[in-house]
Parts: structure tokens; sequence; C-alpha cells
């Protein structure tokens, strides 16, 4: 007969039903073979057997104490509160704060959702970019100064043509006064207005 | 309340404020605990005792638990710290008696009349002398050999219970076993049992 190498640990866990399918297979035909480890799970079966009588016999069925819960209840009202730390009454503090911040959530975004439009409406909107602004207010200020320029260009010119209608000018005064406004109106439509009547007034010379 | 409902809802609804939630949860688990206890220390008022102590430390940390592990684990994990503490206040007590064995059995078992007296008392004996041996064995032991034959856990059950490995599970369950082999070999030898 071939040595046994089982350890009784293996034997219990095989008596706990605690092996693994295979291993179970595989001890159980080593048990074929094996009248030591044979002796040994008889004898571990017989002590489970005879302990698990003297339990049943002990205790056929749980009768459990009438009013637990009401016995209960009573002890906790009895008790004194837990005498707790610092670090966990502040851990606890911060919990429930954090938990009153989860659960109005959705009350402070509503606010502040509201808030946000109230002051969009009264206030203009408060989400414009200030380059724009800038650029909007310099852009602005450009086309007036422009408009300007246009107006003081078409009043010297209106003097220039009033003053040689009422012949309150010499020609070469008028040809003086219409190369200034010339001048005055670089770059826009009255430059060429200014060139054809200083063209008429030297046809007319 | 729907049976339905899992332990991990239970405390869940617990935590939100439901007292009906804890009281469903008790009415589940008293009897298991209580039989696991009244086994373990082998005296029905120590053991309604420590049945209260344990819903009383799981009702007032329940609060604070977090679902690692099963509801019923934690349970037991509290009733085994109780009834493994119990063990060492009685060991340090000079003289152990089962003084309270008869009265369990007159609360817990019915009397059959119609049996032969003198059968009964020698089974009641042959009883008495197993649980002894049983006693015999460390907290420790006892307390994993209770879990692992009569509460129904696997040995990675048992260990995540009393947060131990499962090696370190295995080698009390071995030492219990071997231990009771020991205990029990003269009894069957003296054809007591």
């Amino acid at each position: 007969m071939p040595k046994c190498n089982i350890s009784e640990a293996h034997v219990i866990d095989y008596v706990y039903g605690e092996l693994e399918q295979t291993q179970t297979s595989d001890f159980e035909n080593h048990l074929t073979t094996c009248n030591k480890c044979t002796r040994m799970v008889a004898g571990y079966n017989r002590v489970l057997r005879t302990v698990d009588e003297a339990e049943n016999e002990f205790m056929p069925h749980v009768i459990v104490p009438r009013n637990l819960e009401t016995k209960l209840y009573k002890r906790l009202a009895d008790a004194q509160p837990e005498k707790t730390s610092l670090l966990t009454r502040l851990s606890n503090y911060f919990a429930k704060l954090h938990l009153v911040m989860h659960e109005q959530k959705i009350a402070s975004v509503c606010i502040f959702s509201l808030a946000v439009i109230v002051v969009a409406f009264f206030v203009g909107n408060p989400f414009r970019p200030t380059a724009d602004l800038t650029l909007n207010r310099t852009n602005s200020a450009n086309a007036r100064i422009e408009q300007y320029r246009h107006q003081d260009i078409q009043r010297n010119f209106e003097d220039v043509l009033r003053k040689k209608h009422l012949r309150n000018t010499d020609s070469w005064d008028t040809v003086s006064h219409l190369n200034r406004v010339k001048d005055q109106a670089q770059g826009t439509d009255w430059a060429n207005i200014a060139n054809n009547q200083l063209k008429r007034v030297h046809s007319e010379f | 309340m729907d049976k339905m409902i899992d332990d991990e809802m239970l405390v869940a609804q617990f935590k939100s404020g439901s007292q009906r939630a804890f009281d469903e949860l008790m009415k589940r688990y008293q009897r298991k605990i209580f039989g696991y206890l009244l086994r373990s220390v082998r005296n029905y008022e120590d053991a309604e005792e420590l049945t209260l102590e344990v819903f009383f430390k799981a009702y007032r940390a329940l609060g604070s638990w977090e679902p690692k592990a099963k509801f019923s684990t934690w349970l037991y994990t509290i009733a085994s710290n109780l009834s493994i503490d119990y063990h060492r206040a009685k060991a340090r007590q000079p003289v152990y008696i089962l003084e309270d064995e008869e009265a369990i059995e007159t609360k817990l078992v019915a009397t059959d009349i119609s049996s032969n007296p003198e059968k009964q008392l020698e089974d009641k004996e042959r009883g008495r002398l197993i649980r002894e041996a049983v006693d015999e064995l460390s907290a420790k032991q006892k307390t994993v050999f209770m879990l692992a034959r009569y509460e129904g856990m696997q040995i990675k059950e048992v260990a995540e219970t009393l947060g131990m490995a499962e090696g370190t599970v295995k080698i009390h369950l071995h030492r219990a076993i071997k231990k009771l082999q020991t205990l029990l070999r003269p009894l069957w030898e003296n054809n007591e049992i």
C-alpha cells in the first residue's frame, strides 16, 4: 500500500464540505484504498454526529423570549446618550450641514437663477463682454467726428459759394477759399465738388 | 411590511427615520441570534440579555453602518464578540457550572410522558456530558464551531463574521474537532454515549 500524504486538515475540510468538487472526488477515490483516512473520516463524522444529537436534544425549537422589542426600546430610552469626542461631533455637524446643503441645492440654484434674471432685466446684460463695449464706443465717437468734419466742409463750401454769388469777394479770393476747402475735404466727395468749382472759376476768368 | 424587501433596504429606511424598518429587522433575526447565543452560553436568561445587547448595539451603531458585508454577518459579529466576552468573563469566575440547563430543558423540550423515564434520564445525562465537552472548547474554538456547524455558515462567512483569515478559522475548527474527539473518546470507550 502506498504511503498516505493526506493531511488531517484536508480530511477535516472534506468532512466540512469545504473541498472543491474535483478535490472531493479525488479524495473519495483515495478513501477506497486508504484505511487511515477512512478511519479519520469515520472518527470525525462520529464526533459531529454525536455533538449534533446532543445539541438538537438541547434545543429542538428556539422559543424566543417574549417582548424583546419592548425591552429593547425601554433599554434604549433608559440609556444615557452616547459620549462622543469633539472630533466625532464636528464630523457629525459637517455631515448634517452637507445633508442640508444637498437638500437645499435645488432651491439655491432657483434663487440664484432668479437673481441673475432680475439683474439682467434692470441693469442690462451682465454677461456682455467689456472689450466689445469699448470698441462700440470708439467706433461711435469716430463716426461722430467724421460727421462733424463733413458738416464743417459743407458749411465752408456754402460760405464760399454765397460770397461768390453776392460778389463779396474777387475771383482770387474765391479760388483761394475753394483750394482751402478742397484741402480740407481730401478723401471725401466734397473734394471733387470743390475741384469742379475751381475749374468753373478758372474758366470764368 | 413587505418581506421581500432586503435587509440593506430596511437599513436605508431606518437611517431615514423609519422605526418600523428596525422592528422588521429585529423580527427577522431575533430567533437566529437568540438561538445562536443560547447554544453558546447555555443559559436562557443570559442569552436573552445578550440578544438584547446585540440589538441595542446594532440600533445605536446602525446610523453609521456602511454595508460592506451583509447585515446578518454584522449582527453575528456583534453576537460573537459578546459571546466571546461572556465566556472569557465566565472563565475568570472560580466555578463554572451549568446550573440552568435543567431549567432550559424544562422550557424548551416538551416532555413526552409516554416514553420510558429511565431512558429519558440516561439520554439527558448523555446529552449533558457531550455539551460539557463542547463547552470545554476555548471561546474562539466554540464560536467558530457553532457558526460553522449550527448557523449554516461557510468557512468564508465565519471568517468575515469574526474578522479572521480563512486559514485561522480552519485552524480553530480543526483544533475544535480534534479536542472534541479527545474529550469524547473516554465516553465512547466507557459506553457512556
